[in-house]
């Protein structure tokens, strides 16, 4: 392949079997290699996920390779570094574009360095202009948004923030090894206790029942748990109270915790704020119940209910159990 | 041992929210800018609780030499906060931050850290409330040739190394690093302390040490950016939200109603 290609990479966290936010920067990578006329190439690091061949044909990609090594375990930074680099020499990608996951906010930047090329986070979207590109990326927590130019070769990390369109059908793209020596590379970091969630996750969620500090005390976030059970979902909080501790960091939705895009987000005594949103605005109904008619989330919510969550909530357990 | 953080100053981001929320948040003249002259500046909340991270290895009996470094024209403020919590040295790396990109940023950093004796540790925050770029730290690590170990919410120190806990999605996750280490500190972290009235007033005659990209033997294009911002702006919520009216039974059940009309609920 002569022509330089817009490559998407792929790895560590994964969700419905495929790396978490592929089918997104697959769809942002597909946009942008039409647009400067770049074939467009996946790279998936680690164990090749099921559906990687059909989703590869799904959207355009020319070629998926795939980097398979003992060492390209979960939380091995270097390893990935080290594997993203060779293949970034081999290729030189037009741009290198990864799902910005907690993991690639470590790993992108370095890779951009040893690459020699920009780096951006928090995109939203991505144009060229000539060898350039300009990126959207969301900024103040989401209040404004900034736009970059950066140079040729840039690493961009991407923040889903909307539904991407169905792909259309088209004949699966079979996996190629690509082989990288990583020998060499001794992780510096050793896990000595690897975190253990197995519930299920709010990012694979399709219903999404949060509560915020408007509950009050700690004591009433379990009318959260079980509104979110009476309607089949699981239950997240706003950064306050992860802060107080009265639930941990994995239900955190929002910039610093998890980017969800369920079909429902239930926001109880949540104001609203733009780093919380950043967490939920992808989701297709928002419903606010919030004591104050001027919160914020009342501009995101399609459905709204003026009052108090005490009042409210059990109310929407009793109906909801009642479906 | 030598530990330094690093600070920056950015708009209170309470502030900016409650602009935003109101709809009078305004970008200026430059396209670039937000204009609100009456959003406070102040440490970005995640390096104050950086400095908290290293003051709470003091507390537990490490002794070390705490230096805070700032890049920016006027970190007074935030360095006098620094020098009144405890640190010793203060460095001020005066640039016009507007003509930097984080690349060039944590080039500076890296640089003034390495001119001055090294680190054993160096805490950053997370990722600044301006920005939320989050990409300074792992190039300053990258630059050093350091570890990186990012979103910390408790650090201990055994045998010379760091054993840190940090904050993930998936829940706690303990690791270990060699040091040197450059690590990032989650809000998880908990409460950043206040300084007392008294180290607050012997603070104010402390003068920072102030270093330019020339003393670190930096050119211009050493330090120029990579990443251009051309344009800032506030993104349109389309706000059509259908309000509820009754009782809470009967908001209830016009609720569920109307999901499951759309289809959003069986
Ligand atoms: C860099 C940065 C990153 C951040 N990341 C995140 C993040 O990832 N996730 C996140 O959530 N936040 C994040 N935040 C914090 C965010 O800015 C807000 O402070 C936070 O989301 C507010 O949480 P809240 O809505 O629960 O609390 P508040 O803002 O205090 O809102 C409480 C709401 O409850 C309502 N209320 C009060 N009593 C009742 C009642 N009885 N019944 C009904 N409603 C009631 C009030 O009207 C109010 O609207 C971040 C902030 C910064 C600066």
């Amino acid at each position: 392949m002569s022509e330089q290609p817009i490559v998407v990479c792929s790895f560590g966290e994964t969700r419905d079997g495929l790396p978490a936010g592929a089918e997104e920067v697959l769809h942002i990578g597909r946009g942008l290699a039409q647009t400067s006329g770049a074939p467009l190439l996946w790279v998936v690091l680690g164990p090749l996920p099921e559906r990687a061949a059909e989703t590869a044909g799904l959207f355009g990609v020319q070629s998926l390779h795939q980097i398979d090594d003992e060492k390209l375990k979960m939380n091995s930074s270097d390893a990935q570094v080290a594997a993203l680099v060779a293949y970034g020499k081999a290729q030189v990608p037009k741009a290198l574009l990864v799902h910005q996951t907690l993991e690639a906010r470590s790993v992108a930047p370095r890779v951009a360095a040893q690459l020699g090329g920009a780096v951006v986070m928090n995109g939203i979207s991505v144009s060229p202009i000539g060898e350039n590109f300009e990126i959207t990326a969301s900024a103040y927590g989401g209040d404004t948004r900034a736009v970059y130019e950066v140079g040729p070769g840039p690493v961009l990390a991407f923040i889903p923030n909307a539904a991407i369109p169905e792909p259309t059908s088209a004949d699966p793209v079979a996996a190629e090894p690509f082989t990288v020596d990583l020998s060499a590379v001794q992780e510096r970091i050793e896990v000595i206790e690897p975190a253990c969630f197995d519930g299920p996750r709010l990012d694979d969620a399709e219903i999404i029942v949060s509560g915020g500090r408007g509950l009050g005390s700690q004591d009433n976030y379990s009318l959260i748990e079980q509104l979110a059970e009476a309607l089949g979902g699981i239950a997240g909080a706003s950064r306050p109270l992860v802060d107080d501790g009265w639930v941990d960091s994995s239900h955190q939705v929002g910039l610093t915790g998890r980017i969800t895009r369920p079909n429902l987000y239930v926001a109880i005594g949540i104001s609203g704020a733009s780093q919380h949103m950043a967490g939920c605005s992808a989701a297709k109904t928002i419903v606010a119940v919030n004591r104050d008619p001027e919160a914020a989330i009342f501009q995101h919510a399609r459905f709204g209910i003026v009052g108090d969550a005490l009042e409210i909530v059990p109310e929407l357990i009793r109906a909801a159990s009642a479906g | 041992m030598r530990i330094v953080v690093c600070v920056k100053e950015v708009l209170d981001p309470d502030a900016v929210n409650n602009y935003a929320v109101a709809g009078r948040l305004e970008i200026g003249a430059d396209g670039k800018t937000l204009t609100q002259t009456a959003i406070p500046r102040l440490m970005n909340g995640y390096d104050e609780q950086a400095i908290e991270a290293a003051l709470r290895l003091r507390d537990a009996g490490a002794d070390f030499t705490l230096c805070v470094l700032s890049v920016g024209t006027d970190p007074d403020k935030l360095l006098k906060h620094a020098a009144a919590l405890g640190a010793e040295e203060l460095v001020s790396i005066q640039v016009d931050p507007s003509t930097l990109d984080p690349q060039a940023t944590a080039k500076l950093l890296a640089t003034q850290i390495e001119a001055s004796g090294g680190a054993e540790v160096v805490f950053c925050g997370r990722q600044a409330s301006d920005d939320d770029q989050g990409v300074v730290p792992v190039l300053i690590a990258e630059h050093l040739s350091m570890s990186v170990v990012t979103v910390a919410r408790e650090i201990h120190i055994e045998d010379e190394a760091l054993k840190i806990t940090r904050a993930t999605p998936e829940g706690d996750e303990v690791v270990r690093a060699a040091c040197p280490a450059v690590v990032t500190i989650t809000n998880e972290l908990g409460e950043p302390r206040y300084p007392t009235a008294s180290a607050k007033i012997k603070a104010r005659r402390v003068k920072p040490t102030v270093v330019t990209p020339a003393d670190l033997s930096l050119s211009a294009d050493e330090i120029a950016p990579k990443v251009l911002l051309k344009q800032q702006f506030v993104p349109e919520v389309q706000g059509n939200c259908e309000f509820l009216e009754g009782d809470a039974a009967q908001v209830a059940g016009q609720l569920l109603e109307k999901l499951r009309a759309e289809g959003t609920l069986q």
